[in-house]
């Protein structure tokens, strides 16, 4: 099956170039970052010293549900710069080395060469994200008090469709530029784009995919799945779905040679 | 049989013609060597043929060939420059290529095998790509565009890049393809296309400005000319020469003689034997023959 | 200093210093092998070590020449 071929293709380059290895690893250490170094900033703040003698330090202890928001949070900056900046030159590199023009000489269907693409993209993040999110369950457990898997489960269910929505977007721009560059910066705008205006038309705005970890949030502290979340899961697929049929019909009616 | 029909094909870019109203056909197992300049517009004429590029105007028809049908499973293409995944082995990147054109993995492998010792760098199958000299990528480039047995072969300037010792080799493997499917390739130089192709497409400026078998070309171009000169009365040797039946005609510019001949041979040894025997006031003959060679040399600097 | 380095609790600390030295290690490994980068390998070979997580990441994401 052709599918497969490009599918297992994609799986062996992404061994070969290592992405397989570090973007679990870079994961994991984005979503232990933050609940290991919370833990410890008395210690640290009071090795730094400075302090006048007698000053009491007083932090809040954090619930488990608000330092799975902070593995969240360093995920949805600095985790979401990883996924666009490893996805930038998937289709475009491709196309400004010119391996393209050898493969899409070949009868290759276009829906399957952009499919087998983003399905192992796909795999990629939500793997490194269950990674990254056990780090972060194992030293929630140690350090702040029971959390359930299951909730923790749910979080990468529901987060990783944001970061699904992400390797979407790269995708999408990958079929429009041959830069990588540009690839990648035109991808973090729209999320920032996307989050502005999510922000300030908040109103009728409910079901934005920029609300899931606001949403995930509200599912943590009432232990139950709101409804605002399953819409907004929903909206975040068929957004998602849109930007690779997108993919899909330019590849189709670009010109590859240039 | 007529394997591939161009109709009034154009293409443009920014409103600027590339290739300009461009009409050939080609019968199925011959060799096709498609020539011109540096930017005569051959690459793109390749390119739209193997689908990278759409026409701006005009048709492409293959016989045989449903409309609905993907002709890139009929079409093995390399580019001028090819690019490999530098990751994969030259196996691997023969399987892919398979693969890709429906063949099973079984037989992928089989042709693989097969190509590779066809082209000779069955010894480097399993290193990978990026440690490939320029003629290895070359071969191997060749190799991937007929996995899949395509009936049109379609090669841009295979050899031009290539050292002498590639250019040999190449053109040799090319010589023994050609009994085997239709090729089409490009080139700017006319000694290849000679040596290996049946039919002339000549570019000049995105036109085609002559076309034709070789041989049919040749004859048509390679008049010869044979100049002679005498120390007296030309005009009344020209009358005696005009009668020679291997003659075609004769014009007299500074007391030369300009004899346009149609058999260089038989002209020659007509007019020596009559210039003998009736002992003619010869001072001088010289052959001057006009060549395909003139004649692409006259396209191209024009 | 003494008492801070008593007070870290180095069941919790290893797994982060090992994976952070296993990213760095495999970047250094991928170096070694790779033909060419972009930009000197002695100059990638300091932003790596030097440079914590952060730099085998640069590395990897620009550091490899792209195939």
């Amino acid at each position: 099956m052709q599918w497969m071929t490009l599918f297992r293709k994609e799986m062996i380059e992404n061994w070969r170039n290592k992405k397989w290895i570090w973007v679990p690893i870079v994961f994991i250490l984005l979503a232990s970052m933050d609940p290991v170094s919370n833990y410890y900033l008395p210690q640290i703040i009071e090795s730094v010293g400075g302090l006048p003698e007698g000053t009491v330090i007083e932090l809040p202890d954090f619930a488990p549900s608000e330092v799975v928001m902070m593995s969240l949070g360093q995920l949805s900056s600095l985790g979401v710069l990883v996924v666009t900046l490893m996805s930038m030159a998937t289709i475009a590199g491709e196309r400004k080395s010119g391996v393209l023009e050898l493969i899409l000489v070949k009868p290759v269907a276009y829906r399957n060469y952009i499919t087998a693409k983003w399905t192992v993209l796909i795999i990629l993040v939500w793997v490194s994200l269950l990674l990254g999110m056990l780090g972060s369950w194992y030293y929630i457990n140690i350090l702040y008090g029971e959390l359930s898997i299951q909730s923790m489960l749910l979080v990468v269910l529901f987060y990783g469709l944001w970061l699904t929505l992400v390797v979407s977007v790269s995708i999408f721009f990958n079929t429009l530029f041959k830069t990588p560059g540009i690839v990648a910066f035109l991808s973090i705008a729209t999320i920032i784009f996307m989050s502005v205006v999510t922000q300030i038309f908040s109103h009728i705005l409910e079901w934005s995919p920029n609300n899931l970890t606001l949403y995930i949030m509200e599912m943590l502290q009432t232990e139950s799945i709101p409804s605002e979340l399953i819409w907004t899961a929903i909206v975040t697929i068929i957004i998602s779905i849109g930007l690779l049929i997108a993919a899909i019909i330019t590849l189709r009616t670009k010109e590859l040679a240039n | 049989m007529t394997l591939l029909t161009v109709s009034k094909l154009s293409k443009s870019y920014d409103g600027k013609n590339v290739v300009n109203d461009v009409s050939f056909e080609f019968q199925s197992g011959k060799c096709i060597a498609l020539i011109g300049p540096n930017g005569a517009g051959k690459t793109t004429i390749l390119r739209t043929l193997a689908g990278l590029l759409k026409p701006s105007a005009g048709m492409i028809r293959f016989s045989g060939i449903s409309e609905s049908d993907d002709i890139r499973k009929y079409i093995g293409y390399l580019p001028q420059y090819p690019v490999f995944h530098t990751w994969m082995t030259g196996m691997e990147f023969m399987v892919y290529s398979g693969r890709l054109s429906y063949l099973s993995e079984a037989e992928s492998k089989k042709r693989a095998e097969t190509l590779l010792e066809k082209v000779g760098i069955i010894d480097a199958k399993n290193r990978r790509i990026g440690k490939y000299s320029g003629g290895m990528k070359q071969r191997l480039g060749i190799a991937q565009a007929i996995i899949h047995k395509p009936k049109l072969l379609i090669l841009d300037e295979p050899v031009s890049s290539l050292d002498p010792f590639g250019r040999r080799e190449v053109l040799t493997l090319m010589k023994e393809l050609k009994e085997e499917m239709t090729i089409l390739f490009s080139t700017h130089i006319l000694s290849d296309a000679e040596e290996i192709s049946d039919d002339l497409l000549l570019l000049n400026k995105g036109e085609i400005v002559e076309k034709g078998s070789i041989i049919d070309l040749r004859k048509k171009y390679q008049t010869s000319i044979i100049m002679l000169e005498f120390t007296e009365d030309v005009e009344k040797y020209q009358g005696k020469v005009n009668t020679l039946t291997s003659v075609r005609n004769s014009f007299i510019e500074r007391d030369v003689l300009h004899v346009s001949v149609s058999d260089f041979s038989e002209a020659k040894q007509e007019i020596l034997a009559i210039a003998v025997k009736e002992n003619w006031p010869l001072t001088s003959f010289t052959l001057n023959r006009a060549s395909l060679e003139d004649m692409f040399m006259k396209v191209v600097t024009n | 200093m003494q008492e801070i380095i008593d007070s870290i609790n180095w069941a919790i600390v290893t797994p982060i210093l090992i994976i952070q030295g296993l990213l760095a290690l495999v970047a250094l490994l991928d170096l070694a092998k790779a033909e060419s980068t972009n930009g000197s390998k002695w100059m990638w070979v300091f932003i790596i070590v030097l440079a914590n997580t952060i730099g085998p990441i640069i590395y990897f994401i620009i550091g490899r020449s792209r195939d």
